[in-house]
């Protein structure tokens, strides 16, 4: 049941067709895990405490630095040093303290994902390297939670929308690990991705439009152009290929 | 057969600025090997030394994914054949 006070923090959205009051209280009741607190996990989780996600948990194991500002705007000057998470949520809290938000300064290994996803309802991949992409795009597929693919590099960014046992996965379409390390960025690029994975979350939780899935969506700022390319789930998938549509949800 | 290969800005610099570039071939890795005999300095950037395509080239065949073994996807005359690169920064 929405308050009165949220009623009125929400009525532009909730005068969306399709999202409605039934919409807002989706929102309300969803848990959405955050796996990385930089660039895109500065954008992704903003635009869904805006829009009322109950619960947001932000995982992250780093410190904020002075070369992380151009783009990862949770982080600002006063909070170089601090960790990551911490600033982060700070900055949530103060957007929108109707919505729980979590902080867990951890990196993310094969050991303890299934722990930190467990009784979260999506996954948005917000993490700057191939191989955690990989950890989170099996942990997804073998609890069942929708995974919301987002990644940048320069003026380009991509994204795809995973959805267990129905979908294409990272794994159907990525061949392996790649190298790795400073990468180049300009923050205008996770802004657009960010944003792109928030809509993405937000349309699964309540259920309208038409999901990014079995498409990659490559974005190029410099043309500033869109291109759709089309994912097929491989049968061979050594993530996915086990994994029937339907299967129950833990 | 005639293909049409859209080349990653990052490679452009090895194809002489070109955006795009015409091959012949009835696989992708026809295709590709094509683009090598025009564009040499463009080899390491695809393939590693054994010939196997490297890990962050992502092929598609008319806007759809290649993977898993691109270099035997047959293609047509006419098709178009992207070239991207998969990126991994957040």
């Amino acid at each position: 049941m929405l308050t009165r006070d949220e009623l009125e923090r929400y009525d532009r959205q909730i005068m969306i067709m399709g999202v409605g009051e039934e919409g807002q209280e989706k929102l309300k009741k969803a848990k959405v895990f955050i796996a990385g607190a930089g660039g895109l996990g500065s954008v992704t989780p903003t635009y869904l405490a805006a829009a009322g996600v109950g619960v947001i948990r932000v995982v992250d194991h780093d410190r904020v630095e002075l070369s992380n500002l151009n783009r990862q705007v949770l982080h600002w000057d006063e909070d170089i040093g601090k960790k990551k998470v911490d600033s982060a949520v700070e900055k949530l809290k103060r957007l929108n303290l109707r919505v729980k938000v979590e902080a867990i300064e951890e990196m993310i290994t094969e050991v303890n994902i299934s722990q930190l996803v467990d009784g979260f309802d999506l996954i948005v991949d917000a993490m700057d390297n191939l191989p955690a992409r990989y950890l989170l795009n099996k942990v997804a597929i073998e609890r069942n939670i929708p995974f919301f693919h987002g990644a940048v590099h320069g003026f380009e960014g991509r994204a795809m929308t995973i959805i267990p046992g129905e979908t294409a996965c990272l794994r159907c379409i990525y061949r392996g690990a790649i190298i790795e390390g400073k990468f180049p960025v300009i923050g205008v690029t996770p802004g657009v991705i960010g944003c792109i994975q928030a809509t993405e979350v937000i349309k699964y939780i309540v259920g309208i439009g038409e999901l990014l899935t079995n498409r990659l969506l490559i974005y190029d700022g410099l043309n500033m152009k869109f291109t759709e390319f089309k994912a097929k789930k491989d049968p061979y998938c050594e993530h996915c290929a086990q994994v029937s549509k339907g299967q129950d949800k833990k | 057969m005639s293909i049409e290969v859209n080349i990653h800005r990052s490679l452009r610099h090895l194809t002489r600025g070109k955006a795009k570039v015409e091959v012949n071939g009835n696989t992708v890795g026809h295709c590709l090997y094509g683009l090598v005999k025009q564009f040499p300095g463009i080899e390491t950037k695809l393939f590693d030394k054994k010939g196997k395509l490297l890990n962050y080239i992502d092929i598609y065949v008319n806007a759809e994914s290649s993977y898993p073994e691109e270099l035997s996807k047959p293609v047509n005359d006419g098709d178009e054949l992207s070239i991207t690169l998969i990126i991994g920064g957040g």
